[in-house]
């Protein structure tokens, strides 16, 4: 779920801040993410009611019935001689009004597009994060099915070949790989349908693939490095938003040695407890997936980080699952990587490491902490 | 002024001017020679137009010969440029003319002060000096008072103060009575007479009046541009 | 300090009121009209840089296009290359609510975060809302509140706009708050998403401009973006682009700067007739103060003193006045402007110190000058104590031969100066050369005719004639520059009476020829800016089928790039009948119209061929659609619609070249027997509400443009006024100052016998004398300022030629003129010279 308010947030009060102030760090008194969870109304727009089968690659591109989506790519990266890095390029769509816009101008589009494109260099303790912002008109910004291409400016995603190839440049910084499915897209929730609260209707659909070969080359600071690895994708879309008691997310996306991936998120809610909400899934390598609820999923902090920029991130962690005699311990490759855009967050690579069923295991992640920015 | 004792105090040397009258020329000085000695007072007699006032401006620096030199306790004036002639009149002489030739826009007091200021007096020190030779003129109750509020006699007075304020070694006067009655005349006279003896300045007084030249050391006469008839002694 | 010398010299002043306060009053009108003038230009300048700034924003560079401006694909194409990474697209145009003009500036708003603030000048609270219309709601508008209170509007209402006479529904989303030092430069204009602004302007799929921050200095990142420009479209400087614009105005500003510093220069005059007859007046008392033991210096700097302490005084009070002038001047300016260049939506007055402080610099500068001969010759006087006036008279008399041949001089020079080069400035320094030699003349002149004039007035007024212009030559010190100041201020309205005069006639005889349609069609747009506006195509070819019709040209102007500067060009569908309408000054018509109508050739008006040294059979270069080109010129037409010149091509040449299809302006040609007036109301009912029009017949277009001219030069007849007001000020106090200090003479007039009424008929006559004097010595003087103007000054600043008429008005007006200020100003020394008992003033010595 996690970053559906993110892009919730494009209809929001910062926006505007953001569009027309020539200055880059946000204001200090920035409204909460809590205060910007507006948004457009959701009357008028397609809801998640039910479970739905996805059909590929028609539903790798837009469903811009629905207000938000994104497309979420991270991953853990690193050269032949063993440097790390990480990565997340994510491109969000968010309608302001439901339907089309009326008017005869090819400027004319309710579709707004963000992307945020991020880069761990553990090595050298630094993190760089960028972002830009569209409208999804006049060719700027947008997404087409088949075959499948996302973009906004010079940054995107493109099928050639069967391959897809993601892309993002800013000056001094490139990310540029090839990436190869390693398992097929994944439905979360119930047979794809994940429900965000009790309301009937605030859900989403959500897919992932949790696992892509990722192979090419990052620059940073003018250096380019070859680097490979394994990435993430994540697929949400829909018209919902947090409760009004929930405050934020943490999220985990870890790839394990013994080849089991892990999608858990804990919604909080405004009182410091767990949301019955909260949810993920258990994906081994021979497909089997196992869904996990909010009580499945044990989750301790062991250490904080404080941002110099306020507030502080849980960003060590023991997560266990007891019904399936899993105890992790997930700790971040370097602490601040903290996105400062338009909305402030964490979001970065981790190492896991513990033992599932008496046997060790290793594995690498993201993590998304979402809500402690203030 | 250097006040070097002997000799002439004023001296005329080979002193010729011309006057350009359409196209003929018209000498009014030629070579005119003549001294005047220190404290003297001295009458200078003659017919309009014979080059008396010619004389006397060019005692008092204000105009030049065609050549010739005179020498003023000892000093050539001829020989200054114009700067510094400026400054030696301001300095050394005293100017007392027909018609009062007041400045019509300062007071009495201040027509006073004017030669006193421009030769670097301060104005305390100033005041005190006007106020001594308005009471010697007579005019203490009119210090105030602008020119044309004053009778002519009182003008000429005035004139007189203002001629011998800053202590002139020498005086120049060109018809003072001539444009007054006779008494406001012989007033004028006594008191330039009184306050040139008092102040041991030298008198040069151009006339046409026998009477007022009579008062004088000694009367020199002007005729065809040279001076002539001497006569020595008070003639009364 | 020589405190008693000032403190007379002050009481001076303060007994002659009437002198020092009328040479005060000269020097602040004077003073008044330059800062005025400068303000004005100032203000004009400022607020084009204003409005220019408010929508370039903080753009280093800008792509611009053709006529029809940018193909919208290019900005994505920029984009996802990558190549500009901080670009913003613009689509903007002029529209009309009401009486107002506005611009309509559409943005993106995702791009314009490094660009422009407007958003940021929500109110608290308000943006996220303003954003969110701005995006979703058709026709949405963002507007200061000033212009919405100005304008009547309340957030929400909607607000009916006519763009290029079409009615369009646009709706107020918002106001915005802009800090005070923004918001002269917003109030005209409208924002709008650039997709409102596409639709509203029609203009679907264009861009008006890509703004773009590149880094200074980065030849690479500029070259990135040529890379991928289509022919046609190229990357500017900014600031290059406005400096462009702002060039067109620059010989209207000289010609306004010349016209003030003239009425300065008789400012000045006004002083140095002042001062140097308050030098006259004291003679005797500056000797008296030589042989005080006063130096020269001391003198020297009594009267430089005095004229300054007048000077600085009049100038504070000009500067004053100036600042209130100015507030009128700056409308008429801008109107000006707005009528001839471009649309200048801001207004309003901007007073630097830099302008104020130049305005009294000049003030200042201006009357030391005049007062230094003055004061010099003070400083001269011999330390005598009596003087008599005939010696300084005498003295005047003598250096009259020597005046005249210095003014003889400064003429030449002043034409020598001419012979080389086209410089504007030099031309006006040719100017002010002529016009003080000839006023050097004016002694040597005021003396011959007053020896020509005493036998004369003598035989027709007896004695009172002959002492009447014997007392102007008697004293003719001050005589000599009152009637000279009086002349040049005459000459003046004399050679800007002709020059203007000459100017109508020949545009008007121009328009006539020109205009050789019946009928002629537009849509209503703000003024200068026919390029963005364009008929209904529809509405055109129903027009088309109109019975009565025999005849149609069609008309388009556009801007097209050449080189670093803008070209206008007229792209035109000629009639059978419009051929003959167009003048030719180079080239024969056998020759010009075939290559015109079949070759890539055009016809250049003939201040653009001024401008660009061009002649029949050169060629010029234009930025097309299609990369840039040469084209012939095929002839020089005579044209007196744009100064900054105009490039006529035929409308398929254009249309090959660019991709537009517009048209601006129908001619119609009606069929024999058809009546223009029923036809024009015909067309008015076909319009209807598609498309507001302007449908004129001949005459009224003819007339509308002679309104336009009259309205040009009102600013020019504004400033002969107050020229004239300043001479008749001069001429006021000079011959008060001349009166008033005969008192004595007259006095002895009056006891030998003289009644008062002719002690009025002595002055009268004399002062009359004097008008007349000056008035016939204005107008061979301003004969040859015309001349100047017409064949130097408005042919170097516009390149327009024209024939010199001879209004008989402008010559007897002056004359008239000059009598009637001079006459008037001898009522008061005459009544008062008349009404003082004589023993009075005879008492006085």
């Amino acid at each position: 779920m996690r970053p559906l308010a993110l892009a919730v947030l494009l209809a929001a009060g910062l926006l505007a801040w953001w569009l027309f102030s020539p200055r880059t760090p946000p204001p200090s008194d920035a409204p909460g993410i809590g205060d910007i969870l507006g948004g457009a109304p959701e009357e008028g727009f397609e809801r998640a009611l039910a479970p739905r089968p996805f059909r590929f690659p028609a539903d790798h591109g837009a469903h811009p019935g629905f207000r938000n989506e994104w497309w979420y790519f991270t991953g853990n990266l690193q050269t032949d001689r063993g440097r790390r890095f990480g990565f997340q390029l994510v491109f969000f769509r968010n309608a302001l009004a439901p339907g089309k816009a009326d008017g005869q101008s090819p400027w004319r589009t309710h579709q707004t597009w963000m992307a945020h494109f991020a880069l761990t260099d553990p090595g050298a303790g630094r993190f760089h994060a960028f972002e830009r912002l569209s409208r999804g008109a006049a060719g700027l910004a947008g997404a087409r099915p088949d075959p499948l291409e996302i973009w906004l400016d010079d940054w995107f995603l493109k099928e050639k070949d069967g391959r897809w190839r993601l892309y993002a440049k800013e000056k001094g910084f490139s990310l540029s790989l090839s990436l190869s499915p390693r398992r097929r897209p994944v439905p979360q929730g119930e047979a794809g349908l994940s429900r965000k609260s009790a309301a009937p209707g605030n859900a989403s659909y959500y897919y992932s693939v949790p696992r892509l070969r990722a192979q090419g080359r990052i620059t940073l600071d003018g250096r380019a490095h070859r680097v490979s690895g394994l990435a993430w994708l994540d697929r949400e879309w829909g018209t919902s938003a947090l409760a009004d008691d929930q405050a934020g997310w943490d999220w985990f996306a870890l790839q394990l040695d013994n080849g089991a991936d892990l999608m858990f998120y804990r919604l909080r809610r405004k009182d410091g407890g767990p949301d019955p909400h909260s949810a993920g899934s258990w994906m081994t390598a021979d497909g089997r997936v196992t869904r996990l609820g909010a009580n499945d999923v044990r989750l301790k902090v062991l250490e904080y980080w404080s941002s110099p920029r306020g507030g502080r991130y849980p960003v060590r962690w023991r997560l266990r699952i007891p019904s399936l005699d899993v105890d992790l311990k997930v700790a971040p490759v370097m602490d601040n990587q903290e996105l400062d855009l338009l909305v402030r967050y964490w979001e970065g690579a981790v190492d896991v490491a513990g033992v599932q069923a008496g046997k060790p295991v290793r594995g690498r992640g993201y993590l998304e902490l979402a809500g402690y920015g203030d | 002024m250097n006040g070097a004792g002997a000799g002439p105090f004023v001296r005329f040397e080979n002193l010729t001017r011309t006057y350009r009258q359409g196209a003929c020329r018209r000498p009014v000085l030629d070579k005119l020679h003549g001294e005047i000695r220190r404290g003297e007072s001295v009458a200078l007699l003659g017919r309009s137009g014979c080059g008396k006032s010619t004389l006397l401006n060019l005692a008092g620096g204000i105009d030049e010969p065609d050549s010739g030199s005179i020498f003023i306790d000892g000093v050539c004036i001829t020989g200054m440029d114009e700067h510094a002639r400026t400054l030696f009149r301001r300095r050394n002489i005293g100017f007392i003319y027909q018609f009062f030739n007041l400045v019509p826009t300062l007071t009495v007091e201040e027509n006073l002060l004017l030669p006193l200021e421009l030769n670097g007096w301060s104005p305390a020190k100033g005041r005190r000096r006007c106020r001594e030779l308005l009471a010697a003129v007579d005019l203490s109750d009119r210090a105030g008072a602008f020119p044309d509020q004053l009778s002519g006699g009182e003008q000429q007075r005035v004139a007189v103060a203002r001629a011998l304020v800053h202590g002139p070694a020498l005086v120049l006067a060109d018809e003072p009575t001539g444009n007054l009655d006779a008494d406001n005349g012989r007033q004028v006279l006594e008191l330039l007479d009184r306050l040139v003896r008092d102040g041991q300045c030298t008198l040069l007084l151009v006339t046409h009046s026998r009477a007022v030249a009579s008062r004088a050391d000694r009367i020199l006469t002007l005729t065809r541009g040279r001076l002539s008839g001497v006569e020595e002694g008070a003639l009364w | 300090m020589k405190t008693l010398l000032w403190r007379a010299s002050l009481r001076y002043l303060g007994r002659h009121p009437w002198q020092t306060g009328l040479s005060m009053l000269g020097i602040a009108l004077g003073v008044a009209v330059v800062v005025a003038v400068e303000l004005a230009n100032e203000s004009a300048r400022r607020a084009f840089d204003l409005s220019m700034q408010a929508v370039t924003g903080r753009a280093s560079h800008q792509i611009i296009g053709g006529p029809a401006g940018l193909e919208e694909s290019l900005y994505a194409r920029l984009r996802r290359q990558g190549a500009a990474p901080l670009s913003a697209p613009v689509v903007s145009g002029h529209v009309t609510h009401g009486d107002y003009s506005l611009r309509l500036l559409g943005i993106d708003p995702f791009a314009e975060r490094r660009f422009r603030n407007f958003l940021g000048y929500a109110p608290d609270g308000q943006g996220e809302g303003l954003l969110r219309q701005l995006l979703t709601r058709p026709g949405a508008v963002l507007m200061s509140r000033t212009l919405a209170s100005r304008l009547g509007l309340r957030v929400g209402g909607s607000l009916e706009l006519l763009v290029s006479g079409r009615k369009r529904q646009a709706v107020l989303a918002g106001v915005l708050h802009p800090p005070p030092q923004k918001a002269a430069a917003m109030t005209d204009l409208l924002v709008a998403d650039i997709a409102t602004a596409q639709e509203l302007l029609g203009r679907l799929g264009r861009l008006s401009r890509i703004d773009l921050i590149l880094p200074e200095g980065d030849r690479a990142a500029a070259g990135a973006v040529e890379a991928l420009l289509p022919a046609g479209a190229r990357l500017t400087p900014a600031a290059a682009r406005a400096r462009a614009m702002q060039e067109m105005t620059r010989a209207f500003a000289v010609n306004l700067s010349a016209m003030s510093l003239l009425a300065l220069l008789v400012g000045m005059f006004l002083i140095y007739n002042t001062m140097s007859f308050s030098v006259l007046q004291r003679r005797e008392l500056l000797g008296t103060l030589r042989v005080l033991g006063a130096g020269r210096r001391d003198i020297l700097a009594l009267v430089l003193g005095e004229g300054l302490l007048i000077g600085a005084a009049g100038t504070a009070l000009g500067l004053l006045l100036g600042v209130l002038l100015a507030q009128e001047l700056v409308q008429l300016v801008t109107r000006t402007i707005n009528d001839l260049y471009f649309t200048l939506g801001v207004s309003g007055l901007f007073p630097t110190p830099a302008g104020l402080a130049r305005g009294a610099l000049l003030g200042v500068g201006g009357t030391l000058l005049a007062v230094l001969a003055p004061a010099s010759e003070a400083a001269c006087s011999p330390p005598r104590a009596v003087l008599d006036r005939s010696r300084i008279e005498g003295r005047a008399g003598r250096l009259i031969p020597s005046l005249a041949g210095a003014g003889a001089g400064c003429i030449l020079v002043a034409l020598l100066l001419l012979l080389p080069g086209r410089s504007l400035v030099l031309g006006f320094v040719a100017l002010f050369g002529l016009i003080l030699g000839f006023s050097l003349l004016t002694p040597a002149a005021v003396a011959l005719a007053s020896r020509l004039a005493a036998p004369l007035l003598g035989s027709l007024l007896g004695v009172f004639g002959r002492m009447a212009v014997r007392g102007v030559r008697a004293s003719l010190s001050r005589t000599g520059v009152a009637i000279a100041a009086l002349s040049i201020a005459l000459s003046a309205t004399v050679g800007v009476g002709v020059m203007v005069g000459s100017f109508r006639l020949s545009v008007q005889q121009w328009l006539e020829a020109t205009l050789r349609a019946d009928i002629y069609v537009s849509p209503v747009t703000p003024s200068n800016t026919g390029n963005e506006a364009s008929l209904d195509p529809a509405l055109i070819a129903a027009i088309r089928s109109v019975p009565g019709i025999a005849g149609i040209s069609q008309g388009r102007p556009a801007n097209v790039q050449s080189g670093e500067g803008i070209t206008h060009l007229y792209a035109i569908r000629m009639a059978r009948g419009s051929y003959a309408g167009v003048e030719l000054l180079e080239g024969r018509p056998g020759t010009v119209w075939p290559l015109f109508d079949r070759e890539q050739a055009v016809l250049v008006s003939e201040p653009y061929a001024y401008r660009h040294g061009l002649h029949a059979g050169d060629s010029l270069t234009l930025d097309t659609d299609r990369g840039r080109r040469e084209f012939r010129v095929a002839g020089v037409f005579r044209d007196y619609g744009a100064d900054h010149g105009v490039v006529n091509m035929r409308m398929s040449l254009y249309r090959q070249y660019w991709d537009d299809d517009s048209v601006y302006s129908l001619g119609l040609y009606l069929e024999p027997g058809v009546d223009a007036d029923t036809m024009v109301e015909q067309l008015y009912a076909l319009a209807g509400d598609r498309q507001a029009l302007r449908i004129r017949s001949n005459r009224t277009l003819r007339e509308s443009s002679m309104e336009t001219f009259d309205r040009t030069f009102a600013i020019t007849n504004v400033l002969r006024l107050l020229v004239i007001a300043v001479a008749f000020v001069g001429i006021l106090s000079a011959l008060m100052a001349l009166q008033l200090e005969k008192a004595r003479e007259l006095a002895v007039l009056r006891a030998t016998g003289f009644t008062p009424g002719q002690i009025w008929g002595l002055v009268t006559t004399q002062t009359g004398f004097m008008g007349l004097l000056a008035g016939l010595l204005a107008i061979p003087l301003g004969l040859m300022l015309a001349m100047l103007l017409i064949h130097v000054i408005n042919w170097r600043a516009f390149g327009w030629s024209m024939d010199v008429i001879l209004p008989g008005g402008v010559l007897a007006e002056a004359l008239l003129l000059a009598l009637a200020a001079a006459l008037l100003a001898g009522l008061y020394p005459a009544w008062r010279m008349a009404r003082t008992p004589p023993a009075l003033a005879l008492r006085q010595e």
